[in-house]
C-alpha cells in the first residue's frame, strides 16, 4: 500500500446517481397523490437506466478509488447488470406497489440503494468495503421483504431473513477477522500474495477463517445447508421483491464470491475445491428434489433458484478463467430468465391475486402471450435447447468437466432433468387444464414490453451467446489477471 | 504485554457461547442480542490482531469501528421488524412464527 490515495470521487458517479434518485423518489412521493404513485416506478427505472449509461464511461478502463474500489471492466459489467435488474424490478413493481403497498417512495428508494450495495460488492477490492456493501444490500432487502406491513407472511419472512442474515454476517465477519489475523491484510491482492508465498504457521487459523467465510457467503447466496431462509423469505415477500431478491442477492453474492476467491484464495484451491464441490452437489440435490412437491409458485421458484445456486457453485469449484466466465454468463442468463418468469407471474397476480400453481389452469386461453412467455422462461430454467439455460449450462458444465469435475457435471445434468419435471407441471396447468372462467385478461402494455425484452434476451443468449460471452470474458479476465501469479498461473490450471 | 492467545481464547469462548444463544433462544429479541454479542467477539479479534500484527496501521481498528456502527444500524432495523411481528401476532417468539413450512 502506498501513501497516496487516489480520491477520484468522479469514479463513483453511477452510485451517486442512484442515491440522488433514491432521495428524489422519497421527496416526489411526499408531494404526489395516490393516482400518481405508479409514475414513481418509472422514475426509479429511469434512475437505473441513467446509472447504467454513466457507468459505460469506464469501459476498458482500469482505475481504483483510494485502494478500496476497483473501476474496471468487471465493475462496469456488474454495474450495468445490477442496474438492469433494478430497472426491470421497478417496471414490474409499478402497478403492484400502487395497488397493494403503502409508502411507494421508500420502496423504490430501497430498491435503488440495494443496487448501490450490489455494485459495491462487485467493485470492492478489500474486505471492509465488501462487508459494508454486503450489509447495505442485505438491509435494504430485509426491509423490502417485510414491506407488506399487515401481511403476516411478510412479517414472518422478513423476520426469518433478517435474523438468519445477521447471524450469517456475524459468522462471515469472524472468518474475516481470522483471515486478517493470519495474513495481516484485508486487501484481496495482499492476501493473495501472502498465501502464494506459503501458508506455513498460519494454516489452522486460516482454514477456520476460510470455512467461516464460505459459510457466511453460502448464506447470502442460499447454498445448502445454509438455505433455510430462502423459501420463507421468497414466499413472504411481496412478489416484485421476490423477483428482485432472486436476481440481485444471488448475483451480487456470486460477484463477490468469484472476485474474492480468485484474487485471494486461488493459491489454496486444492484445499477448498472439494468442499465447494460437495456444497454444490448437495445444493442441486435438495433444491431440485424439494421443488417437486411445492404447490405455491413463489416457493417453487425459491427451490428452483436454490438448485440454480448449485450449478453456479460449480463455477467456483472449478475456478479457472473459463469457469469464471461461464459462471458469470450463467448468472446473466439465469437473472434474465428468472426475471421474465417473475414479471409474468406478477402480471398474473395483479389481475387475480392468486399465486398457487393450480390457479394457473387454462392461462393459455385467457392470456396466450403470458402463458407462452412463462413457458419459455420455465423451459430456459430447465435448460432446454434454444433458450439461454441450455447454452449457459452447457458452457458451465463443460468448463467444470475440464477442471476434473466430470462427476459434478454429471450430477448437474441429472438434476437438470429432474427440474424439467416440476417446470412441466406448471406448463401442463397452463396449457392442458380448463380455466375457471373464460374471460380474457386485459393487456398491460408496459409490463408486456418488459417481458418481451427479457424473452428476447433469453433467446439471444440461447441462440447466439458469442457476443455476450466475449463481453463477460473481457470482464472476468481483469479479475484473473489480478490473481496471484497473474494470467500465467491461472492459464496453467 | 499480554500474549495474543488470551484475547483469541476470550473471543472464541464468547463467540461459541452466543452462537449457542442464537440457536437455543426462542425470543427474537434475545436472538438479536446474541447476534450483537457475536459481533463484539469479532471486534475483540480485530483489535487484538491490529495491535499485535501491525501497530503502525489501523486496518483492524477501523474495521472494528465499522462493525460497531453497522451493528447499531442492525439493531434499529431488526427491532422494527420484530415490533411489526409483535403488533400483528402479539408474540415475538420465533418458534410461533410458523405459517410457512417447507
Amino acid at each position: 500500500m502506498t501513501g497516496t490515495l487516489h480520491l477520484n470521487w468522479w469514479l463513483l458517479a453511477p452510485e451517486y446517481i442512484l442515491c440522488a434518485y433514491a432521495a428524489l423518489l422519497v421527496l416526489i412521493d411526499l408531494f404526489s397523490n395516490r393516482a400518481q404513485k405508479e409514475m414513481l416506478g418509472y422514475v426509479a427505472a429511469g434512475g437505473c437506466a441513467l446509472s447504467a449509461a454513466v457507468s459505460l464511461i469506464w469501459v476498458d478502463d482500469k482505475k481504483d478509488f483510494a485502494n478500496l474500489i476497483d473501476v474496471d471492466n468487471y465493475t462496469t459489467l456488474f454495474r450495468v447488470f445490477f442496474a438492469g435488474i433494478g430497472f426491470f424490478a421497478c417496471i414490474a413493481s409499478a402497478r403492484y406497489v400502487k395497488d397493494r403497498l403503502l409508502h411507494a417512495g421508500e420502496y423504490y428508494a430501497l430498491i435503488l440503494l440495494a443496487v448501490v450495495g450490489a455494485n459495491g460488492m462487485a467493485a470492492a477490492r478489500e474486505l471492509l468495503t465488501a462487508y459494508i456493501s454486503l450489509e447495505l444490500l442485505s438491509f435494504s432487502l430485509y426491509v423490502l421483504t417485510s414491506y407488506a406491513k399487515f401481511d403476516l407472511r411478510s412479517n414472518e419472512g422478513g423476520l426469518k431473513y433478517m435474523l438468519l442474515g445477521a447471524f450469517s454476517s456475524a459468522i462471515f465477519l469472524y472468518g474475516v477477522s481470522l483471515v486478517y489475523g493470519a495474513t495481516g491484510s484485508t486487501e484481496f491482492a495482499a492476501i493473495g500474495d501472502k498465501l502464494a508465498g506459503g501458508t506455513g504457521g498460519i494454516r489452522e487459523g486460516l482454514f477456520l477463517g476460510l470455512s467461516l467465510m464460505i459459510a457466511g457467503l453460502g448464506f447470502k447466496v442460499a447454498a445448502v445447508p445454509f438455505h433455510m431462509w430462502t423459501p420463507d423469505a421468497y414466499e413472504g415477500a411481496p412478489l416484485p421483491v421476490t423477483a428482485y431478491i432472486s436476481a440481485i442477492s444471488k448475483s451480487a453474492g456470486f460477484a463477490l464470491f468469484l472476485k474474492l476467491f480468485t484474487e485471494s484464495f486461488l493459491p489454496l484451491i486444492d484445499d477448498w475445491r472439494y468442499f465447494i464441490a460437495a456444497l454444490s452437489a448437495a445444493t442441486m440435490a435438495l433444491g431440485n428434489f424439494v421443488a417437486i412437491q411445492q404447490h405455491n409458485i413463489k416457493r417453487l421458484l425459491a427451490y428452483s433458484s436454490i438448485g440454480q445456486v448449485g450449478y453456479l457453485l460449480m463455477g467456483i469449484a472449478a475456478l479457472s478463467p473459463a469457469a469464471g466466465s461461464a459462471l458469470v454468463l450463467h448468472m446473466v442468463g439465469y437473472a434474465a430468465t428468472n426475471l421474465a418468469a417473475f414479471v409474468c407471474i406478477i402480471i398474473f397476480y395483479n389481475w387475480t391475486g392468486k399465486e398457487e400453481i393450480k390457479d394457473f389452469a387454462g392461462l393459455a386461453e385467457r392470456a396466450p402471450f403470458l402463458a407462452l412467455s412463462l413457458s419459455i422462461a420455465l423451459f430456459s430454467l430447465a435448460g432446454m435447447p434454444l433458450f439461454a439455460g441450455f447454452a449457459t449450462k452447457f458452457i458451465l458444465f463443460q468448463s467444470a468437466a475440464d477442471q476434473g469435475l466430470l462427476w459434478l457435471a454429471g450430477v448437474a445434468v441429472f438434476f437438470s432433468f429432474v427440474s424439467l419435471y416440476y417446470y412441466l407441471i406448471v406448463i401442463k396447468e397452463m396449457y392442458l387444464e380448463k380455466p375457471d372462467e373464460a374471460r380474457r385478461f386485459p393487456i398491460p402494455w408496459r409490463e408486456y414490453a418488459a417481458v418481451a425484452v427479457l424473452i428476447g434476451a433469453v433467446f439471444l443468449v440461447g441462440l447466439y451467446p458469442r457476443p455476450v460471452y466475449d463481453l463477460v470474458e473481457s470482464s472476468t479476465n481483469v479479475v484473473f489477471q489480478q490473481a496471484p501469479g497473474g494470467q500465467q498461473a491461472a492459464a496453467q490450471r | 504485554m499480554i500474549p495474543i492467545d488470551r484475547f483469541l481464547v476470550l473471543s472464541t469462548i464468547l463467540f461459541s457461547l452466543v452462537m449457542y444463544g442464537v440457536l437455543a433462544r426462542r425470543s427474537a429479541v434475545l436472538i438479536l442480542m446474541s447476534v450483537e454479542l457475536m459481533l463484539q467477539a469479532v471486534s475483540i479479534n480485530f483489535i487484538a490482531f491490529a495491535v499485535y500484527l501491525s501497530p503502525q496501521r489501523f486496518t483492524g481498528m477501523i474495521f472494528a469501528i465499522f462493525v460497531i456502527t453497522i451493528a447499531a444500524a442492525e439493531v434499529g432495523l431488526a427491532l422494527a421488524i420484530i415490533l411489526r411481528m409483535y403488533r400483528n401476532r402479539a408474540t415475538a417468539n420465533v418458534d410461533e412464527a410458523d405459517t410457512m413450512k417447507w
